[in-house]
Parts: C-alpha cells; sequence; structure tokens
C-alpha cells in the first residue's frame, strides 16, 4: 500500500526522464561501390572506407541508416542532395562523425585529418552556390 | 500505517518545494513578421495541419496548457518547447538562408514520414495534434515540394547578385 501511493510520483519523475535513445551498433564494413555522377573520386573512396559502413540502406544500424543512406543520397534529386550535404558539413564541423563509440571499438575509423578536409570541402561547396 | 502518513506528507511537500524551483517557459509572440504561415507561401490546407499539429512547440505561438505552470511537468514543458524552438521555429522561418531551410525542410520530410514528429509524448495528451496517414503524406510532399523552390529561388538570388 505504502508503495502504491509513490506510483504517481514515480511515473511523474520518470516521465521526465523520457528520451528516445538508441544505442549504436558496431558493425563490420560491407564494401559497395557507391556509385553516383557528381561525387568527386577521392570523396567516393572516403565514404565507402569510412562512412558506407553505417550509412547504406542494408545498415543494421537503424540510426545511422535513418540519418544518411549513401544509397538513397545518390538516388535523390537536386534539393534533397544538397540539405544532405549542408548536415553532413555540420555535424563534420562538430566533429560528431564517426560517433566516438563506434571508435572506441573500431579506432582505425577515425577519418584523417586529410580525408576530413576533403569531406568538408565537398559538402559544404554548394553552400557558397556553387555546382 | 504511521509510515505511510509519512509518506504522503513528504510526498506533498516535496511537491510543494519543487513549485519554488525557477523555470521559464518560453515567451509567446503572437506578431512575428517572419513567420512561415504569416508571410502567407503556404497554402491553406497545409497552413492548418503545421498550426495544429506543429505550431504549439515549433513556433512563438505556444499555448500553455495548466499544467506547464505546474512543477515537474513545467520543467519538461519548458525543456521541450525551448529545444524545439532552436530545432525550427517556424516564427522566424524568413530568418532562415536557404541551406538552414533546406535542412530543416528535409528533416520535418523524414520526422514526419518516420513518424517521429509530433512527438509521441505530445499527441498522447494532445491527441488532436496526431497526423493521419493522409495528413502525413501532405506534409512530406509540401516540404519536398518546398525544398525545391527553396533551392530555384536560391540560384535566382545568385544570378542576381552576380
Amino acid at each position: 500500500m505504502k508503495k502504491l501511493s509513490l506510483l504517481p510520483v514515480a511515473a511523474i519523475v520518470g516521465l521526465l526522464f523520457f528520451q528516445g535513445t538508441t544505442k549504436p551498433e558496431v558493425e563490420n564494413y560491407p564494401i559497395h561501390p557507391v556509385a553516383g555522377p557528381d561525387m568527386p573520386a577521392d570523396v567516393k573512396a572516403i565514404v565507402e572506407q569510412k562512412c558506407y559502413g553505417c550509412h547504406n540502406a542494408e545498415s543494421k544500424n537503424d540510426k545511422g541508416k535513418e540519418k544518411l543512406d549513401w544509397d538513397a543520397f545518390e538516388a535523390s534529386k537536386k534539393s534533397k542532395q544538397m540539405a544532405t550535404k549542408g548536415k553532413i558539413s555540420e555535424v563534420l564541423a562538430e566533429g560528431e562523425m564517426p560517433p566516438e563509440k563506434f571508435l572506441a571499438q573500431k579506432p582505425e575509423g577515425k577519418l584523417t585529418e586529410a580525408e576530413l578536409a576533403t569531406l568538408v570541402e565537398w559538402s559544404a561547396g554548394k553552400k557558397k552556390g556553387e555546382n | 500505517m504511521q509510515r505511510r502518513y509519512w509518506l504522503l506528507g513528504g510526498s506533498a511537500l516535496l511537491f510543494l518545494a519543487i513549485q519554488f524551483v525557477p523555470n521559464e517557459l518560453p515567451p509567446v509572440v503572437m506578431n512575428n513578421p517572419d513567420d512561415l504561415i504569416q508571410s502567407g507561401i503556404v497554402r491553406e490546407e497545409i497552413s492548418s495541419l503545421l498550426k495544429v499539429s506543429c505550431y504549439n512547440c515549433h513556433s512563438n505561438e505556444t499555448e500553455y496548457p495548466w499544467y506547464s505552470y505546474v512543477a515537474p511537468s513545467s520543467w519538461l514543458v519548458a525543456k521541450d518547447v525551448r529545444e524545439a524552438r532552436e530545432e525550427l521555429n517556424f516564427s522566424n522561418w524568413q530568418t532562415y538562408d536557404m541551406m538552414e531551410k533546406l535542412e530543416k525542410l528535409d528533416d520535418i520530410s523524414i520526422e514526419v514520414d518516420a513518424e517521429k514528429m509530433p512527438l509521441g509524448i505530445y499527441t498522447l495528451i494532445h491527441t488532436w495534434a496526431k497526423l493521419d496517414e493522409t495528413q502525413r503524406q501532405l506534409i512530406v510532399d509540401w516540404a519536398e515540394e518546398t525544398m525545391d523552390v527553396v533551392v530555384e529561388e536560391g540560384e535566382e538570388d545568385v544570378g542576381e547578385n552576380e
């Protein structure tokens, strides 16, 4: 009976902590060709090696797939690609990708400075109104 | 029996005490010249959907229910509205640049399509804000179309500046 009276309080406190969190999953990189007419070869190589493992249509990492799917990116229209590149650019600037939790288990997945620079330049490109 | 009263009394006291924890609800502003709907670029069908299902958090026109003045629910409301406006505030729509508009529209399309928005915890109480399949599709299509318009306009601007 005592515990029962605490239930509503616990429910309210629990509600405050209600937040949708999903754990990132580490998986092996499947190597798939990322085809695309407007992606420079150097960008494509980095993406395939360092991003595609989680960010693909078949990915078991739901969050990664949902945020960015390179297979869908290739097929998407111009405005969509621009939006995606804008978001990539932001995430890279914040140093959020690849995620720390992932790197803890796969340190070799980290982007080198040169790779990061290449991706940043490419993803930010259209911000200046270039094509 | 004695302990039960202590517990009840303690909870009541705690409840009263937390009412004094400072908590600021984001301000309500009804006149927003840069607002998406007020600038008249959205057709009626869509604007009414956005008003009902999004505007309470994603604009300055929040209608706070009574429990947003009572802790601890007030903390949750303040946090959610503050974060929602930071992420996307329709009242400031025209102040966003082309890339911001594009990214926000893309997010709208993705989140609404995946039924992530409106938040489940929100529609639990605000049942009328729940979107059905047709309404979801309307918003997704609108966001996608508007992305193309934003790019076209952006390119015109670039052309004019040259």
